[in-house]
């Protein structure tokens, strides 16, 4: 058991090891030159300019001196400082939107998850019925649909007020602007900024969730020791949350982590409506100005979530399952 | 009574105390707060706020290192100009600068500097803050103000209090006070002085002259910034030592949105007093039938245009520029550029893409410019929409189409015999206008007898493409200057990208020796009206030759609340932008004021009030418990 979980922690490791090293690379290799990205199109646009803007953001410098100041920089969490945001500390600017990330994507998938669970294991429990068939219908028809297009119509109806909705709520951004509220009335303001984005996330997702415990509490409804347990007497709703949950969870809790770990990417096209600040739209930011720092930054932080939440998983199944504790 | 019926009795209890309990508490909330100004306590009901926003995110708050068009709004109100661009119509008139001396010779200049003006901080005005600030931009190579301090010769001295002085490598009139071309906001000496030795008000660790955020300012203009969220709201109040004219507003605050319809939303909700560039003329329409809502289509120094690579392969290796690239040979000759200027037509771009607003495009100086600085086509020199012309030209100048495919040939004695006229052309995927402009210019081309492979790319993407020489086609725009000298620098041949890994401006890789004496000449000319003679004739000879086809002069979208402020200052006077976005003071800072008592007032936090989101609270935490200590209950009695 020991031996499980300490392999598993290397290998976390170890993976970490190499996406620090890819990540570098993988943004060199990427054509184009950021000091041109930022001066285009502007009267600054001129050799001397570019060339002061080369030298400002470190890129003069031969690659193999660029990757030994990465490595130092990176084991010691200096991150440097992004190229569009005008120089600020890359660690500064990624704070500054972390919070608000874990915020909504958080909240949103766990309520997604919740409500996708239960929808699939009523779905799936009561397999033909008018609710099955009509939880199966939504279900779908949520999960294809374009998330923005469908968080447009709700600001549309829930913040500028189309017919019979209300205009109720705010069209965009985490708290009133420079607004000085502390306290409750601080609180109040994020949750109302939160309610529409927060919505639309957890609609948009839940058809995962609840699709995948669908299936999988169909396949363990034919196994054997469900029929063993009706015909011990088991009551109905106890061979449901007591038998077939437990063992249909196991494939789900996998989804589940791994959306958990995804939490950090946030999610754009959300963002990108409701002007909400996150790290999924400041990624999108990033790539268009090929602003290395950031970018290597965002990605050991997303890196880093994934593989963790995959490792907790891990260690979570030995409990959860114990087929796998014996192996 | 069964047990189900008791559960539902309690949750419905629960329930109905939550109701009532939030009621109460949100009548309590409500006695609290104060009517018209929302949430956020104090003396609100004093403070007048001008709220504006935009889609458009900021570079940088620091003129040293800003670039892009909205930056400028934040140093409009807060940095004074030597020289100020008119409101009406972008002449120039003094600022900073009271008096210009010129020498003789044209190579000394001697500005006087007011004495009248004191920093947000209490430290007074001088000419050293000038000189330090032109050396300062000089010497670090500040992004954009460095381009017009290039003639520069050495550094700029203070002689005293209120004089600067300053010499020109070659006699010149740029510097004269006659036309607004330095571009250069004065900054606070004392407080860059320290930047540069590594003291940040703020305290930051990268704290050198471009990276500093420049929040909190120190300004001479009637407002500073106090607090700026990048990403979200930049937010500016009153200088306390401003002495010229009172404002009528206490603060300006900026939101910035991410997309164009939270910012129409907000302006129709008035959550917001002004909308800065909608982009999107549908977006503009639905605005314009809305109660208490204004809308303008300013017409601004901005054009989309039409390049053609006339020659990253074939042109004159001069200075630093080898041969690069493989763009179609038929671009280098003039009159396949001119037929195919002819079969684009403006004004049908006008109408489709942009829905009627902005103007159709000719010359490179676009109509908001320098008074005097532009040339207009008219009569013979006018080159109109004309497909029959077109293919006459193509006809006589031998490009015919030998294998009836309907696809033009290169003629026999041409560098390329028989390759048909087959180009690529590249539209941008993150500008909307390049793609729907594309179809038609696509259709125009085939009428002439050029077929076209259209690809859309990032514009980054395409800077590299473009660079390296490997495009025909390709649809951009400029932001050009009032100015015209930076806009006829795009065509000089030493502004070609050098090699195919180096950036420049001349993207056409146009290059022709006389076009480039005129440019050196229309620098040093002194008499201003003989300089615009020289530039009326570069423009004719770029309008000749084509490298670029002007496709349009975009408008600005704008739209604000027609309820809240007046005062708004459109430069120049006719149909221009309301915000005044040359200036250094711009005057709209000062004019803007409320259109009634209490119309000014701060934007209301808008959403469920604290009380009911109380009393949610409460209900979900008893719904829980009580579904928690049921399922407990009933657990006992499991098999």
């Amino acid at each position: 058991m020991r031996g499980y979980l300490i392999g598993k922690i290397a290998q976390a490791f170890l993976t970490l090891l190499f996406v620090l090293v890819f990540n570098f690379f993988l943004f060199r290799v990427m054509p184009g030159d950021p000091a041109a990205i930022l001066l285009r199109g502007s009267a600054a646009f001129n050799p001397e300019s570019l060339a002061a803007v080369r030298e400002d953001l470190g890129l003069d410098q031969p690659l193999p001196e660029q990757f030994v100041t990465y490595l130092g920089d990176a084991l010691t969490f200096n991150w440097g400082d992004s190229f569009f945001q005008s120089g600020q500390p890359v660690s500064e600017v990624i704070s500054g939107t972390i919070w608000p990330t874990i915020l909504l994507v958080g909240t949103a998938t766990l309520a997604s998850a919740a409500i996708g669970l239960l929808i699939g294991i009523y779905g799936g429990w009561k397999r033909g019925s008018r609710f099955d068939i009509g939880s199966l219908s939504f279900t779908l028809f949520v999960w294809a649909m374009p998330e923005f297009w469908f968080g447009i119509l709700v600001l549309m109806a829930f913040s500028g007020g189309v017919g019979p909705f209300p205009a109720i709520f705010p069209s965009g951004g985490y708290e009133t602007a420079a607004s000085d509220l502390t306290g409750l009335s601080h609180v109040v303001d994020v949750l109302n900024h939160m309610v529409l984005p927060f919505f639309v996330l957890t609609v948009a997702y839940l058809g995962e969730y609840a699709l995948i415990m669908r299936n999988s509490l169909l396949d363990v409804v034919g196994d054997d020791f469900i029929q063993t347990a009706r015909a011990k007497g088991v009551r109905e709703k106890q061979i449901l949350w007591r038998h077939a949950v437990p063992n249909a969870l196991l494939p789900t809790m996998t989804v589940v982590f791994l959306s958990i770990g995804f939490i950090f990417s946030g999610a754009i096209t959300i963002e990108y409506v409701f002007s909400w600040p996150g790290l999924g739209w400041l990624t999108v930011q990033a790539i268009e100005h090929k602003d290395y720092p950031l970018l290597q930054a965002l990605f050991l932080v997303f890196s880093v979530a994934v593989i963790v939440a995959n490792l907790i998983a891990d260690i979570l199944y030995t409990y959860l399952d114990p087929r796998v504790r014996a192996a | 009574m069964g047990r189900g019926t008791k559960s539902r009795l309690f949750v419905a209890f629960v329930l109905v105390g939550a109701i009532a309990g939030g009621v109460f508490i949100q009548a309590a909330f409500a006695q609290e707060t104060t009517g018209a100004t929302g949430a956020t306590g104090q003396d609100d009901d004093e403070k007048v706020v001008f709220t504006w926003g935009s889609a458009g995110e900021t570079s940088s708050l620091n003129p040293m290192s800003g670039y892009l068009a909205l930056d400028f709004y934040f140093w409009t109100s807060q940095y004074h100009l030597l020289i100020n661009w008119a409101q009406k119509d972008f002449s120039a008139e003094p600022s900073l600068a009271t008096d210009v001396e010129v020498s003789d010779d044209s190579m000394t200049f001697t500005y006087t500097i007011r004495d009248d003006l004191t920093w947000s901080d209490g430290v007074p005005l001088t000419a050293e803050d000038v000189a330090y600030t032109l050396n300062l931009y000089k010497n670090n190579s500040a992004y954009l103000p460095s381009v017009y301090l290039s003639q520069i010769d050495g550094d700029v001295v203070a002689t005293d209090p209120t004089h600067v002085t300053f010499n020109t490598a070659n006699p010149t009139s740029l510097y004269s006070g006659k036309v607004p071309y330095l571009y250069d906001y004065i900054l606070p000496k004392h407080i860059f002085e320290e930047v540069e030795k590594g003291n940040c008000p703020d305290d930051s660790e990268h704290c050198t002259p471009k990276g500093f955020d420049n929040v909190p300012s120190v300004g001479s203009g009637p407002f500073y910034i106090e607090e700026a969220q990048p990403g979200e709201f930049v937010r500016m109040v009153r200088n306390p030592y401003w002495e010229g004219p009172e404002p009528h507003i206490d603060e300006i605050v900026y939101r910035q949105f991410r997309n164009n319809d939270a910012l129409v939303e907000a302006l129709k909700a008035g959550e917001i007093d002004f909308a800065y560039d909608l982009t999107s003329p549908n977006l503009f329409n639905s605005l314009k039938d809305e109660p208490n809502i204004g809308t303008v289509a300013a017409q601004v120094p901005l054009f989309d245009y039409f390049n053609m690579n006339t020659g990253s392969a074939y042109g004159p290796e001069t200075g630093d520029f080898k041969r690069h690239g493989d763009g179609h040979p038929a671009l280098t000759d003039p009159v396949v550029r001119k037929a195919i200027r002819m079969a684009i037509d403006s004004q049908t771009l006008v109408d489709k893409v942009w829905l009627g607003y902005g103007t159709p495009g000719t010359t490179v100086i676009p109509p908001v410019s320098a008074a005097g600085a532009r040339w207009a086509p008219t009569g013979d020199d006018l080159i109109a929409w004309d497909i029959d012309g077109a293919n006459q030209l193509l006809d006589d100048a031998g490009y015919l189409d030998t294998d009836g495919d309907g696809v033009r040939e290169m003629p026999a004695d041409s560098i390329d015999p028989g390759r048909p006229l087959e180009f690529r052309y590249f539209v941008r995927s993150n500008d909307q206008t390049t793609i729907d402009a594309a179809p038609f210019i696509q259709k125009w081309l085939r009428d002439i007898g050029i077929q076209t492979d259209v690809e859309a790319v990032t514009s980054t993407r395409l800077g590299d493409i473009e660079n390296a020489g490997e495009f025909d086609l390709a649809h951009w725009g400029w932001f050009p200057d009032i100015d015209p000298d930076t806009a006829l620098s795009w065509f000089t041949c030493d502004s070609r990208p050098p090699d195919g890994q180096t950036y420049d401006n001349d993207d056409s890789y146009y290059c022709n020796p006389e076009y480039d004496q005129m440019y050196a000449e229309q620098q040093a000319e002194l008499d201003i009206d003989k300089r615009w003679d020289i530039v009326h004739q570069m423009q004719q000879i770029l309008y000749e030759d084509s490298p670029y086809v002007i496709l349009w002069y975009s408008p600005l979208l704008e739209a604000w609340r027609t309820d809240t402020f007046t005062g708004y200052k459109q430069q120049p006077e006719e149909n221009g932008d309301p915000l005044e976005n040359y200036g250094g003071i711009s005057e709209v800072w000062l004019s803007l004021r409320p259109v009634s008592e209490g119309s000014g007032a701060a934007a209301q936090t808008r959403g469920i009030p604290a009380g009911v989101w109380i009393a949610l609270g409460v209900a979900v935490v008893a719904v829980v418990a009580f579904v928690i200590l049921r399922r407990r209950r009933v657990g006992e009695e499991d098999v």
